[in-house]
């Protein structure tokens, strides 16, 4: 396809120089030039990103409405056999009770961040096997930028690194390159919740006379930006104290399951729900909770 | 044709990547598509096809990944470049050839990778991120790289004998 001329590999070898100097002796101009030439990039790549991805869920759902109808079917059986139709009836009672509590909780925590997040979708995960982000299908036109939080209703899921205008990258709770400001919620000590290489979180800088214990909850602090305050991080299973550390260590098991999440919400506004209108309905020197 | 193929490995192989190929994976690490194909078009097309389609293409990458802008660039760049050095300066460039230049192209990006994004992680991070990521992908990369080129390697064989009873037939 080229023809490999003196000329075109003179020409090559100066666009490499070009790019590694660019690169590394102008890092701030050059990430913002590759930040300007990627987004039309980005826009064209969603467009098979987002096919892809939603024939995968089409052929997911396909496959759980199949094993699901074998769930129903064996249960069916069972039922017809034991002719207890009233044991069906306590059943789909249950189901509605479960049902009407979930949409209770889901209702109640929609209510307390609605006005701040924006739901999107997972796409897809990371590109590379070396970090641990998922990709949404909303970007900086929905109102989604860099530093933002993202959670479930279960809790924290991390912050989004990268922003194009219809997608974002979110860099998980569970990555090593991820911290988030945690709070233990029974001692009220805080600390740096950081992703492990094992997939899992760990608190660091605990006070080493912290009665911390395994079991405990820990949620956000508010302290940085992107999360409100009291958000689940995820519960203690572990605490290491060496001899001569100055802190402790507690190893944290995250709430929202990384496998599991297929819709996230963006916290585009970090306050909780009437916060702001009680700073402005506060007098001046008065502080709100 | 070809700026055609690569046009779709550009704009296809990162949503592939990022999608689908999660059931492909094992705990997490899968093959990645991109270095194979930059290498791929390294070792058959030459160094400027390998060094430009292995820049795209990792800058098609660095989009969808929370790494820095510029890390699958360079070493996605510098993959096809050393590879099409390597398919066009070594005599007799076999598909052994190709596998020994895949698996350590593969390592020196993924030892690149490991001092670049866990520069804190110490020996214990160092080893666990060798073994659970490196070495895997490292495998997995091979055998991707051994089976695409297995089924080029065939359509070219193909071609060619259609080519040749074309010819014989003429003569």
């Amino acid at each position: 396809m080229f023809r490999t001329t003196a000329g075109t590999r003179r020409g090559l070898w100066l666009f490499v120089v070009l790019l590694l100097f660019l690169v590394f002796l102008l890092p701030k101009q050059s990430r913002g030039l590759l930040r300007s030439i990627g987004q039309p990039l980005a826009q064209i790549v969603s467009l098979p990103l987002n096919a892809l991805s939603s024939v995968d869920r089409s052929l997911r759902d396909a496959w759980e409405r199949y094993v699901a109808l074998h769930h129903v079917a064996d249960e069916n059986r069972r039922l017809q056999r034991e002719l207890q139709q009233l044991r069906g009836r306590n059943v789909e009672l249950q189901e509605m009770v479960v049902a009407s509590q979930r949409l209770a909780k889901l209702l109640e925590f929609k209510a307390r961040l609605k006005p701040g997040t924006v739901a999107a979708q997972v796409i897809g995960r990371d590109s590379t096997n070396w970090y641990r982000s998922v990709v949404l299908n909303k970007g900086e036109r929905d109102g989604i930028r860099v530093e933002m939080g993202v959670m479930t209703s279960d809790g924290v899921v991390g912050r989004v690194v990268k922003a194009t205008p219809y997608s974002s990258v979110v860099l998980l709770i569970t990555d090593p390159n991820n911290a988030v400001t945690g709070l233990i919620q029974r001692t009220r000590e805080e600390g740096i919740v950081e992703g492990t290489a094992e997939g899992r979180a760990r608190l660091k800088y605990i006070p080493l006379l912290s009665t911390v214990r395994a079991g405990d909850v820990v949620v956000t602090s508010g302290l940085t930006g992107g999360f409100p305050r009291g958000l689940a991080i995820g519960t203690i299973t572990r605490i290491d104290k060496e001899e001569d550390d100055l802190f402790q260590v507690a190893e944290i098991v995250p709430e929202a399951d990384s496998h599991k999440y297929e819709e996230v919400l963006v916290i585009t506004d970090p306050r909780p729900l009437g916060e702001g209108e009680a700073e402005s309905a506060a007098s001046p020197g008065e502080k709100t909770p | 044709m070809k700026l055609a193929v690569y046009a779709g490995l550009i704009f296809g192989l990162v949503p592939l990547q990022t999608t689908v190929l999660r059931y492909l994976s094992v705990a997490g690490v899968g093959p990645d598509l991109c270095l194979v194909a930059a290498c791929l078009v390294g070792f058959l097309g030459g160094e400027i096809e390998g060094l430009l389609v292995g820049l795209a293409l990792g800058f098609a990458q660095d989009l969808f990944s929370a790494g820095t802008l510029w890390l699958n660039v360079m070493t996605k760049g510098a993959i096809g470049l050393v590879a099409g050095l390597v398919g066009r300066h070594v005599t007799n460039a076999t598909p052994a050839t190709l596998l020994k230049a895949l698996v350590s192209l593969s390592l020196l990006s993924g030892l690149t990778f490991l001092a670049l994004v866990r520069p804190e992680a110490g020996w214990a991070g160092y080893w666990a991120a060798a073994y659970g990521i490196l070495l895997p992908e490292t495998a997995f990369n091979t055998a991707v790289g051994a089976g695409v080129y297995w089924l080029i390697a065939g359509r070219m064989r193909r071609a060619q004998v259609v080519q040749g009873g074309l010819a014989g037939f003429v003569r």
